[in-house]
């Protein structure tokens, strides 16, 4: 048990990246409290977002149900959602860190019992998921609270089954993933996996957000609609809750909780789903751990006679700025974990939208709500519209804003390099600016014809494009060369827990919102639009780039790697 | 030549006085051993000297050449093996190594010829299309010695090269090391392994704590320790000496 403890704790620390404790003696000086405190508003920031958009949902709902009086499905829709995503979160995180980084290995040499490690590894990934589902259940049970005034047991039942909820989620994911990653070989890749995941995640994130649309845009018209297909009696998500004994039992607990039918309720669902923890934990344990080994193993093809022919063909003399540019793309494109959270964004969410426009194009934008949006577009509209998208993808790859830390471990070498500061990093900002453009022309062209614009409103997008995403790329790196993260030991943790990614996505959604609210409030056309975002971020992006070279220089000789 | 003068770097962060007023001065055809426990600065000063730190005081040049003052020129003049053979896993070891002859602005004539020699050298040439993530850490160890030398330098600068080679490679770089040695270039490295200094080095410096405790031949060591005894005796009592003074 003991072993148990501290490998979680363990799991969690690396998993979330919490500080270990503080050395005796060591103060919090003014910079690490600036940083916590900086830390804590992110945090802060990002579940407000999560918590507003968990709020509309459920008010949403709420408000269509009550409008046929069925309020009391809120609460069961609320269980089986939590359940769903739980289970599909669940899915995506049980598989990324199915296998972390050969420490496991080293676990695995030493006397730990693996009902222990697996128990463990549940653990760390369940904390997410029961914070995930205590939110969500909370913003339904909050909605609902304020607007029948149940009895205030209904908090407790509820809380606790948020608590319940995850747990035969999570286990029957592992029951899923361990079987098949004892057999399947080719599977047992961690770059497999995270391409795999990353696809599924995608498309997960991409089939919310259309249940979210479709819900919203029903709202103002047609509750009843919602009320009778989202989450009436007769839906299939009711449906499904009903069969599901864990959510028929915490909305039983729920809607009546100051009875003994509710205490027996939640027992009951206690009982069921800590059986499918224990039944996880005796069943799958040890082939889990079996199925570990393996994972790092690698492919070494040897040339033999046509080496000299490799040689010839490969060791050739390049650019010298060429190559820094080339090995910046190499290593982010090859390292998986990058390549899904930057490039790869690019490529697929125009790939994704395309295809659902190509699908619905003639419905949309014959559908008669849609004359007054095909008026504003004709008026500059579009232009600006079709800029903005330009430039939130071509902002999107997160590949300045991470170059430094993402090269934290090769530091010490290249600072022994004859290379100059400067053109190390503008090698790291032309790495961003290639895809940059691209993503900013993919956007622009995608809008383009989705809204049928003419050349010169291409044009302009195209400059707004351009220039705010040079900026943000510009502001990217500025911002990681001046507080990169050099200590990690997961790759992962350069991009995913690099605070500057976040800022750099939350800074280019402000920037790019209060670009669309300024060009709409004031009815910009279209070449005025692309003058003031386009040109300004423009002459911006330009004086910053002046500046930076002197500044990366002083920033890079005062890294001590 | 390699030339430290009075340098001395303590880490920002840890507060930790890592090198604290160490002269060192390498003579071309000389092989220089560096030598001292964990912890006592070693990699601290072969970085201050390679650029990758800047000491908080004192000067280091290479051929003469000021790191502080012009330290492209001083770069371009010494090649580098890290301690840390972990770097660009997921490059091919054919792209790493353009990449560095790149940086150097070697021709492809040269880098070929030079590829060709080191890594025939050391058994690594039929998987130079491989990506260095699948490499075993000698082979990373051995492609890292290979880059080192692609733009022939004049100073070579080693960190702990042996860590990871099997007996062949490590006979095969101290061969090499011999042999630059004897063509008036500079060797210099760190080690662990005292039989190895004990029978490569010209001279050697012993650092403990971030100070040099000593400089000078194998033979000096020896009058100054008053005592016919091997280096890892006289290393040993040297270190245990100065503990002893402090406590
Ligand atoms: N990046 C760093 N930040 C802070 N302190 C460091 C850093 N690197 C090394 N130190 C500290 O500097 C001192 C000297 O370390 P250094 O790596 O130079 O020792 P070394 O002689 O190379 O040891 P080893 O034989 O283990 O390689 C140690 O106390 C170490 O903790
Ligand atoms: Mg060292």
């Amino acid at each position: 048990m003991k072993v148990y403890f501290s490998l979680a704790a363990l799991y969690i620390r690396s998993f979330y990246n919490l500080p270990g404790k503080r050395a005796p003696g060591a103060k919090l000086d003014g910079k690490k409290i600036g940083k916590l405190v900086g830390m804590t508003v992110l945090v802060l920031f990002l579940l407000a977002n999560l918590g507003v958009m968990f709020v509309g949902l459920n008010l949403g709902l709420y408000e269509s149900l009550a409008s046929v009086g069925m309020q009391g499905m809120l609460l069961l829709n609320a269980v089986v959602m939590a359940t769903v995503m739980t289970l599909i979160i669940g899915f995506l995180t049980s598989l990324s860190t199915y296998y972390l980084n050969d420490m496991e290995l080293q676990l695995l040499a030493m006397p730990i019992k693996p009902r222990a490690l697996f128990a463990a590894k549940f653990t760390a990934v369940y904390v997410s998921e029961a914070i995930f589902s205590l939110f969500f259940i909370l913003s339904a049970m909050v909605i609902f609270g304020i607007k029948e005034q149940p009895h205030p047991l209904m908090y407790l039942w509820g809380t606790l089954a948020a608590f319940l909820v995850p747990i035969p989620a999570l286990a029957a994911c592992y029951f899923v993933q361990v079987p098949l990653l004892s057999v399947a070989r080719f599977l047992k890749n961690r770059q497999t996996i995270l391409l795999v995941g990353g696809v599924l995640g995608l498309a997960m994130g991409l089939g919310f957000n259309l249940y979210y649309q479709t819900m919203f845009s029903r709202l103002a018209t047609d509750p009843a609609w919602i009320a009778q297909n989202m989450a009436g009696p007769e839906s299939l998500v009711a449906q499904a809750g009903r069969a599901w004994p864990p959510a028929y039992l915490a909305w039983k607990a729920m809607s009546q909780p100051a009875s003994a039918q509710a205490a027996l309720s939640l027992l009951g669902m206690a009982a069921f789903c800590l059986s499918f923890l224990a039944a996880a934990v005796l069943v799958l344990s040890g082939a889990y751990a079996k199925s570990l080994v393996g994972f790092n193993e690698v492919r070494l093809r040897r040339l033999g006679a046509r080496t000299g022919e490799y040689l010839d063909r490969n060791l050739r003399r390049g650019h010298a700025f060429g190559t820094l540019v080339l090995r910046e793309v190499r290593m982010m494109n090859r390292e998986p974990m990058y390549l899904l959270n930057g490039p790869f964004i690019i490529v697929l969410m125009p790939v994704i939208f395309g295809i659902m426009l190509a699908a619905q194009k003639d419905a949309f934008l014959s559908d008669p709500d849609m004359a007054g949006l095909l008026a504003l577009l004709q008026s500059g509209g579009g232009a600006v519209i079709a800029g903005l998208a330009g430039a939130f993808l071509g902002s999107g790859t997160s590949i300045t804003c991470t170059a430094v830390s993402r090269d934290a471990k090769a530091l010490p070498y290249i600072k022994s390099l004859p290379i100059k500061a400067g053109r190390y990093f503008l090698a790291k900002l032309a790495h961003g600016l290639i895809f940059g453009v691209f993503g900013a022309v993919a956007g622009v062209g995608l809008l383009t014809w989705a809204l049928g614009l003419g050349a010169s409103d291409a044009a302009a997008g195209l400059a707004m494009a351009l220039g705010l995403s040079a900026l943000v790329n510009m502001a990217g790196l500025w911002l990681d060369t001046a507080n990169p993260r050099l200590k990690w030991d997961n790759p992962m943790a350069a991009l995913k827990q690099n605070p500057n990614s976040v800022i750099m996505i939350l800074g280019t959604m402000g920037l790019i919102g209060g670009a669309g609210y300024l060009a709409f409030s004031q009815g910009l056309s279209s070449w005025q639009a692309a003058a003031w975002f386009g040109l300004v971020p423009g002459v911006a992006f330009a004086a910053l780039l002046a500046a930076f070279p002197a500044y990366a220089e002083r920033r890079l000789a005062a890294m001590e790697v | 030549m390699i030339e430290l003068s009075r340098v001395s770097k303590s880490y920002a962060k840890s507060g930790v006085k890592a090198v604290n007023d160490a002269d060192v001065t390498v003579k071309n055809g000389e092989i220089f051993g560096f030598l001292g426990p964990n912890g006592a600065g070693k990699t601290t000063t072969i970085k201050l000297m390679t650029g990758v730190l800047k000491p908080d005081s004192g000067t280091v040049s290479i051929d003469g050449i000021d790191m502080a003052e012009r330290a492209l020129d001083a770069k371009r003049r010494f090649g580098y093996v890290t301690d840390n053979p972990e770097l660009f896993a997921r490059l091919k070891a054919s792209e790493y190594l353009n990449f560095v002859a790149d940086v150097y602005g070697v021709d492809t004539a040269d880098r070929r010829e030079r590829v060709e020699r080191y890594a025939s050298l050391f058994e690594i040439k039929d998987v130079l299309n491989a990506s260095i993530g699948s490499y075993s850490h000698g082979m990373k160890q051995k492609l890292l010695v290979t880059a080192s030398l692609v733009h022939d330098p004049d100073n070579w600068i080693l960190d702990e090269p042996m860590v990871g080679l099997d007996p062949r490679s490590s006979f095969n770089l101290k061969e090499l090391m011999r042999e630059r040695a004897a063509a008036g270039k500079t060797v210099f490295f760190s080690t662990h392994v005292m039989e190895v200094a004990e029978r490569l080095c010209d001279r050697l410096s012993i650092i403990n704590k971030g100070a040099i405790l000593f400089t000078g031949t194998l033979a000096e060591l020896k009058t100054r320790g008053g005592s016919d005894s091997s280096l890892e005796k006289l290393f040993l009592e040297l270190v245990d000496d100065k503990e002893e003074a402090k406590a």
